[in-house]
């Protein structure tokens, strides 16, 4: 029985400079043509992580493996590994075909195929007959495609995105997803992407790892990961989350009363560990919570209170209120209104009512308790 | 509207000042040499070409011109690869005492050139080089230098810097990354700065003057000497040959890297 090999596995990596430990024992593995996110803010880790893997920088200590073989003394140039870099990196004296080609050159293809492969690539990405054009004559959008035909001609193991779509602005960058996840599937190729943009994760990913300071924070699949946020700084990393700090009062199995301010909300958690007394944090985000004008009824929630709008923002498909709660001691709920046309619109300063269900309001242990 | 007005008239009459200015000597010296009289005078009596008939009859300048051309190549050559590298090396690399590396070889910018003319004078009495035309191109090459660096400088901080690693991402090893990716991608500083070196050595006067005497004189201080006994329109026909040769640089330099330019304001 053989299971099949894991295209990528890290165990317990961690990277060093100087003092400042950058990555954190940080494993995980990823099975041939799957996708993997690495989210995680500016300074997390991320992309020192992906340049081990590329071997740019090698490992304090721990492991990578690729295909099953120890990495850690294979130079860059002997792995088999496509990069698209944050900047493209793109050989600026060349053609647009001459830098697909050129990796299949310094593999040593036969000469007599890398014309085809060239020409098929280029139309992977949907660049045919732009092949003669230099560099700077082609679009943003064209450089990208480039860069992506680049890493993928000499069919690597891996796939490695650092960045590449942080520079596009966001109409460009939402159509260079789509495209990613299409080329990504049509090639099945193995997948490592890098990004602090939380959408993006949740589009391309088939599965996300969370990162800060430099350790895993969460690793499960997109759904999972926003369904069920592991922590306080993933649930407020991903959506629009109101972040609350109270005093767990009743703890049944999983449901727990959480005074925060005067009011005692219900709320749930996953962690068995709290206790009676503990101060917790929670997270709500904001498309569980339904807003109506004040006095209106409410009773099918299980957390309602009153309060007033602090700041409203017309976003085209739905309304985001800031509402400020007097009993909550002012912290701030995020909500939206997904149906602005036909809904009320409640102003600045008007008083409102707020109403979430108990399951909606994620209880996590106080992290610097 | 009056305000933005008399900003323009002001900005473009400063524009023409400074362009007069600049060009008017040039202009004069270029009339002059096309005089028919023996003076060097503005506006020319009568048009003629028989000063650059002259010229090319005199031989001591012909023979200076050739020692000019002669130490402006090996300046070139020899600051081409020298230039490149430590450029390189200075913005691309984390090496050990980079800062006084970089202070050392810009050094030459902050000594007066009197200075390294008399400093290199000694040094090749020393070492018995003095006298013969090739140390000139070097000691031009050692005072100039910091302007290849700064050419070749300018080109590499345009560059990505995971040029190398997409290099090695694509299969090169680092040599082979090194003569196919970055050498090329620097080509455009590399020309700039090469054609710099050798207008700047063609063009160089008070470290010649140290470093020659009558025998390898070297085109300026050939000038100089001339214009110390008599002033004839053959000087203002060999200055007319430099900026012939300048502007032949320029255009050069428009051909071979102009589009590159274009490339690197991306």
């Amino acid at each position: 029985m053989t299971s099949p090999l894991p295209v990528v596995e890290l165990r317990d990596v961690s990277k060093s400079f100087g003092n400042v430990r950058a990555v954190k024992n940080v494993s995980f593995t990823l099975p041939r043509g799957s996708v993997l996110t690495i989210l995680g803010p500016s300074g997390c880790g991320k992309t020192t992580l992906l340049r081990m893997i590329a071997g740019f920088d090698a490992p304090t200590s721990g492991e990578i493996f690729i295909q099953g073989q120890p990495v850690s003394s294979v130079p860059p140039y002997q792995r088999s590994i496509g990069m698209v870099f944050q900047k493209l990196a793109l050989f600026p004296h060349m053609t647009a075909a001459e830098n697909i080609a050129y990796p299949l050159k310094m593999r040593r293809y036969d000469p007599a195929t890398i014309p085809g492969r060239v020409e098929r690539y280029l139309q992977i990405v949907q660049l045919s007959g732009m092949g003669t054009r230099r560099i700077h004559e082609l679009s943003g959008g064209q450089q990208q495609r480039v860069a992506i035909a680049r890493a993928l001609s000499f069919s690597p193991d891996l796939l490695l995105l650092d960045e590449p779509l942080s520079a596009l602005d966001k109409k460009l960058r939402e159509e260079m997803q789509l495209e990613f996840r299409r080329i990504q599937q049509e090639l099945a190729v193995t997948t490592i992407n890098v990004t602090h943009d939380q959408r993006e994760a949740l589009v391309m990913s088939d599965e996300i790892i969370v990162m800060s300071d430099g350790a895993v924070q969460q690793a499960a699949d997109p759904v999972r990961l926003y369904r069920e946020p592991s922590s306080r700084f993933v649930a407020s990393f991903i959506g629009l989350t109101s972040l609350l700090t109270g005093r767990a009062t009743k703890i049944q199995a999983m449901d727990v009363a959480i005074q925060v301010g005067n009011m005692v909300l219900k709320g749930r958690t996953a962690d068995e560990t709290i206790q009676n007394g503990a101060w917790v944090e929670c997270a709500l985000r904001a498309e569980q919570v339904r807003i109506f004008p004040a006095g209106k009824g409410f009773a099918e929630f299980d957390n309602a209170l009153e309060g007033v709008v602090d700041q409203q923002i017309f976003e085209g498909d739905r309304m985001v209120y800031q509402v400020r709660c007097p009993a909550l001691g002012d912290a701030p709920i995020f909500v939206f209104d997904h149906d602005p046309a036909h809904h009320q619109f409640h102003q600045k300063d008007d008083s409102v009512r707020i109403g979430w269900n108990a399951q909606d309001l994620l209880v996590y242990a106080c992290s610097d308790a | 509207m009056t305000g933005a007005r008399g900003k323009t008239i002001v900005l473009w009459s400063i524009v023409w000042f400074n362009l007069i200015a600049l060009s008017l000597p040039t202009i004069i010296i270029l009339g002059a040499s096309f005089t028919s009289g023996d003076i060097v005078r503005f506006p020319p009596d009568g048009l003629s070409l028989k000063w650059y008939a002259r010229l090319w009859l005199l031989d001591d300048f012909k023979d200076a011109f050739l020692r000019t051309l002669y130490v402006s190549v090996i300046c070139t050559i020899v600051s081409i690869p020298a230039g490149t590298l430590a450029a390189l090396a200075l913005t691309r690399y984390r090496i050990r005492f980079r800062t006084a590396i970089q202070v050392y070889l810009l050094l030459p910018f902050t000594i007066p050139l009197v200075v390294s003319g008399l400093g290199m004078m000694i040094v090749f009495g020393e070492v018995r080089i003095l006298g013969q035309l090739w140390p000139v191109g070097i000691g031009l090459c050692c005072i100039n230098l910091p302007f290849m660096m700064w050419a070749v400088s300018a080109t590499v901080n345009a560059l990505d810097n995971n040029l190398e690693n997409a290099a090695a991402n694509c299969g090169a090893p680092p040599l082979q990354a090194f003569l196919t990716v970055t050498l090329p991608a620097v080509m455009p500083g590399v020309i700039t700065g090469a054609l710099l070196m050798f207008i700047l050595a063609f063009n160089e006067f008070l470290v010649s003057l140290f470093l020659t005497d009558a025998r390898i004189v070297t085109l300026p201080v050939s000038i100089y000497n001339s214009i110390r006994s008599v002033i004839t329109p053959d000087l203002a026909a060999v200055s007319v040959v430099y900026i012939v040769i300048a502007l032949f640089a320029v255009w050069l330099l428009d051909r071979l890297v102009g589009l590159e330019l274009f490339l690197k304001s991306k």
